[in-house]
């Protein structure tokens, strides 16, 4: 009994608290993805590397001397602009098109190839590594948790529920909502629908943004990192439902428990590809995913 | 006399009315979207072009060729399934994939008999997209591309993580046979411009058996189903078979491709299944035009080609091929091959 | 001929069809009318396959045929039209009538190459001639009026030589002038098959309807021949009310 207790303690407790963190950071590049599917029916396949683009500004920022706390501040607003952008250029033209759905998947996989290869002719291929502002180690229950882990847990859920905040209890939040149900009469109610579009890509390319700053100092900073991290949010996004706020925070802490602490007993690659299959699984099973879509009962 | 002339007047009418019936059963024919008499001649044209390319292209580009006819097989079966039935698939890959690393480990491990091979890499692509057909089909729009994306991923990811098949170096290796044709009758491998025309030939037979079994009712349903699947039922099809059996054709032609590379390069390896790869033969059909069949395969020797030189003076070819990918979902959705069609007035489109 | 026992469909707490009955005798015209929100359009889903029922009874010509699917009820005979002009509008007007024409044609000629499958062409230059569309039989769908397009509506389903024909407002966005003619249209096909009508042009259903239901709030409120419909307070009331409710 005691030996179970102390693995329980020792052993599954870290893991927990250590997915715990992912999953947050993974909740804030999921969040942006699922808002902009619900309420443009985009599927952005460059959101990976806005969230690299986030890391990189990041360490170019630091690099230029500035502190990491204006960083923090100044990234997501900048990362969030050029999603704005891609979104008034990119996007807003496709948006009439029938295959609508098909044609900015591939132009947004466009975009993120692009995005990868500049971004290895601007800061080269080898791995970049940010400091942490915070160091030293905290005991939480015995267990050891570098303190800036422990920012990052916070900030992470800050963000959330300010993104909650917003959509929920703001005037902002409710024309998101009715703009995911019915554009037309958003429209009709003297609402310019193209402001709504980018400001949903600012908001949710800056969430990936932070995402990218917050977790540079613990995984560093290099060309693919986006990618990877792109197909788990994805898997979160299916699992969580598509287009649901409150799916892919539950979705995002979920799937990185099961990643964290399958990894305990199987080897850590199985573990991503358990993730996916519980993706596959859920697509098949309830395609809508577990939650609803943003704006419906 | 009146009965005289009623009789001419009936035999009239009906001769203009199968004279319109025999017209419109040719435009019928032609009107089918890779059978145009244009796309026929884009088609006899390339594949004229094709035929003399080994004579001035060299060892090198002649294999690159090759590959650009494997890849295109995926571009192909991406083609059936968007340009025809309006299914999205990004995991076309998946069976390239698989047909490559079947074949890879029976060459490694089994057998050096090609046949053989083939049917065993046919037979298990077959019952693979049988089955995740009858799932993937099910679920609406884009949710089918997701799960056709995860499937690909999933198998991209176990055989990275498999250190028996490979893990994430692949298999290398692998022993190239010979093909017995007839008896006494066989053909090596080891001679480029053997493989290319081998190879050529092949995909020609596929690619227009393709377009002979698209222009039939077949076909037409279809495109009937690309255009609004919602009514189709009504008119008393099933779509569902349908569907599933344009996916099952398109993974094994996908597959086609994947049987011969491990022949081509000697190696395989878990990208092949990727992401990256799908996503290509997407973008070729896009750049050849979605729906043409032909338009495919030009689109991957062009992307292949593109990538190549540019990839020997750069490592950055990846801007350039967003780059297209961009231009044309942007501007030239219809492709080269509706490019075409719109210089040369041939195009039909539903004004705004 | 159709025959509906006892049909019933509800969505949530909403009774959407309640204990629907009625029949529609071949070779005339049943109507369906009723205020927005009786029902109509759901029996007709229930009828046609789009829905299934909770629970009832759908016979076509005696044969059992409730909660089978769109596909089957088509081959069985049952053709049926779309308020919201559902074509193939990427394709031209023949080709759209000829698909139909195609899916009576046997199983085994799937794979033989469109230009020889004459008979469906045959049929659906026929078809087009008795429409009045051949002038019009390689302009896409998409880019004919809107009249013209209800009409493809309707001669789709002729094309599949049904033994029900289902119109679903056949006439909606139509004008006067185009209602006559579909007036007529309909009333010529009504030789040929059985046609079940769903209409808010109460004008057109008067004219030409055999035998008209009222549905109202998912229940059939009243049915007879259209002047005793006319005449009915209870279906004045069921109109009259809704009015003032919407008032």
């Amino acid at each position: 009994m005691e030996d179970l207790l102390a693995y329980l303690h020792f052993v599954v407790l870290p893991q927990f608290i250590d997915a715990l963190i992912i999953g947050v950071a993974l909740a804030l590049v999921a969040l942006g993805l699922t808002m902009i599917f619900g309420l443009l029916d985009v599927i952005n396949l460059a959101h990976g590397e806005l969230y690299m683009l986030g890391g990189y500004a990041a360490f170019t920022l630091l690099g230029w001397g500035a502190g990491y706390w204006s960083a923090l501040v100044l990234v997501p607003v900048l990362v969030g602009l050029v999603g704005w952008t891609l979104e008034e250029l990119g996007i807003r033209p496709l948006l009439p098109r029938a295959d609508r759905a098909i044609v900015t998947l591939l132009l947004t996989f466009g975009v993120s190839l692009i995005f990868r290869d500049v971004a290895q002719v601007i800061w080269g291929t080898e791995t970049r590594s940010v400091a942490a502002p915070l160091t030293g180690i905290t005991n939480f229950a015995e267990v050891f948790v570098p303190t800036y882990r422990i920012f990052v847990f916070s900030a992470g859920l800050l963000a959330i529920a300010v993104t909650w905040w917003l959509v929920y209890r703001t005037q902002i939040g409710a024309v998101l909502r009715a703009t995911a149900v019915d554009p037309s009469m958003v429209a009709s109610f003297g609402i310019p629908i193209r402001l709504v579009y980018g400001f949903t890509f600012l908001y949710g390319c800056g969430l990936a943004g932070l995402a990218g700053v917050l977790l540079s100092p613990i995984y560093a900073v290099f060309p693919t990192m986006g990618h990877d991290f792109l197909v788990m949010a994805f898997a979160v996004v299916i699992v969580g439902g598509m287009g649901s706020i409150i799916g892919a925070v539950v979705a995002a802490i979920l799937l990185a428990q099961v990643q964290g602490l399958a990894s305990l007993w199987i080897p850590p690659v199985w573990a991503e590809t358990l993730v996916y299959g519980v993706m596959l699984l859920v697509l098949v099973i309830r395609p809508a995913g577990l939650f609803n879509r943003l704006g419906e009962a | 006399m009146l009965q005289a002339h009623q009789q001419v007047q009936a035999t009239d009418i009906q001769r203009r009315q199968s004279g319109t019936v025999a017209a419109r059963l040719l435009r019928a024919s032609r009107n089918s979207s890779s059978n145009s008499r244009l796309l026929r001649q884009i088609a006899l044209v390339s594949l004229l072009l094709a035929a003399i390319f080994p004579l001035f292209g060299g060892s090198f580009f002649t294999r690159l060729a090759i590959e650009a006819l494997l890849f295109g097989c995926i571009a192909l079966s991406v083609d059936i399934l968007l340009g025809y039935a309006g299914l999205l698939s990004l995991g076309q890959a998946a069976y390239f994939g698989l047909a490559a690393y079947v074949a890879a480990l029976m060459y490694l491990h089994v057998t050096q008999s090609f046949w053989l091979v083939l049917l065993t890499a046919s037979a298990s692509v077959g019952v693979f997209s049988f089955l995740l057909g009858a799932v993937a089909i099910r679920a609406k729009g884009v949710y089918f591309a997701l799960i056709t994306f995860s499937v690909a991923e999933i198998l991209s990811k176990i055989t990275h993580n498999t250190r028996a098949i490979g893990g994430s170096d692949g298999l290398i290796g692998i022993p190239v046979p010979s093909i017995p044709l007839l008896p006494g009758l066989e053909i090596e491998f080891a001679n480029n411009y053997v493989f290319y025309y081998l190879v050529l030939g092949t995909v020609c037979l596929l690619y227009l058996g393709t377009r002979r079994m698209l222009n039939t009712a077949f076909g037409s349903v279809l495109r009937a189903i690309r255009d609004n699947s919602d009514r189709v039922p009504y008119l008393g099809y099933n779509p569902f078979w349908y569907k599933l059996l344009a996916y099952v054709m398109a993974a094994q032609i996908a597959a086609f491709g994947g049987l011969i590379y491990p022949l081509l390069r000697g190696f395989v390896a878990p990208h092949l299944f990727g992401f990256e790869v799908s996503t290509k033969a997407v973008v070729m059909s896009l750049v050849g035009g979605v729906g043409t069949l032909i338009g495919p395969l030009m689109g991957s020797v062009i992307i292949t080609f593109l990538e190549s030189v540019v990839g020997s003076y750069t490592e950055r070819h990846l801007i350039l091929l967003g780059i297209i990918f961009i231009v044309f979902v942007m501007f030239l959705p219809d492709g080269l091959c509706g490019l075409a069609q719109r210089t040369f007035g041939a195009g039909r489109k539903v004004k705004p | 001929m159709i025959r509906i026992t006892d049909l019933s469909k509800s969505f949530g707490a909403l009774r959407a069809v309640n204990h629907l009955s009625f029949e529609a005798m071949p070779n005339c015209i049943t109507s369906i009318i009723g205020p927005n929100g009786a029902g109509k359009s759901t029996a007709f889903n229930l009828i046609a396959g789009t829905l299934r029922p909770d629970s009832g009874r759908v016979e076509l010509e005696g044969h059992d045929v409730t909660g089978e699917p769109a596909y089957r009820l088509a081959k069985l005979g049952v053709a049926r039209s779309f308020q919201i002009t559902n074509l193939f509008f990427g394709l031209s007007v023949l080709e759209n009538i000829r698909f139909a024409c195609q899916s009576l044609e046997s199983r085994n000629r799937f794979l033989s190459r469109l230009d020889r499958l004459s008979a469906p062409v045959r049929r659906a230059t026929e078809i087009l001639e008795e429409f009045g569309l051949d002038e019009s039989a390689d302009e896409l769908v998409g880019n004919l009026s809107h009249g013209d397009q209800r009409r493809v509506e309707i001669a789709i389903c002729m094309a599949l030589s049904p033994r029900v024909l289902m119109l679903d407002e056949p006439t909606q966005g139509m004008s006067p002038a185009e209602t006559a003619e579909i007036d007529t249209l309909i009333k010529s096909l009504a030789g040929r098959v059985t046609v079940l009508l769903i209409e808010h042009d109460i004008d057109l259903v008067m004219n030409i309807s055999d035998h008209v239901i009222v549905m109202h709030q998912g229940r059939k409120l009243f049915e007879g021949p259209p002047n005793e419909v006319r005449a009915s307070p209870a279906v004045r009331e069921a109109y009259l009310g809704a009015e003032h409710a919407a008032a």
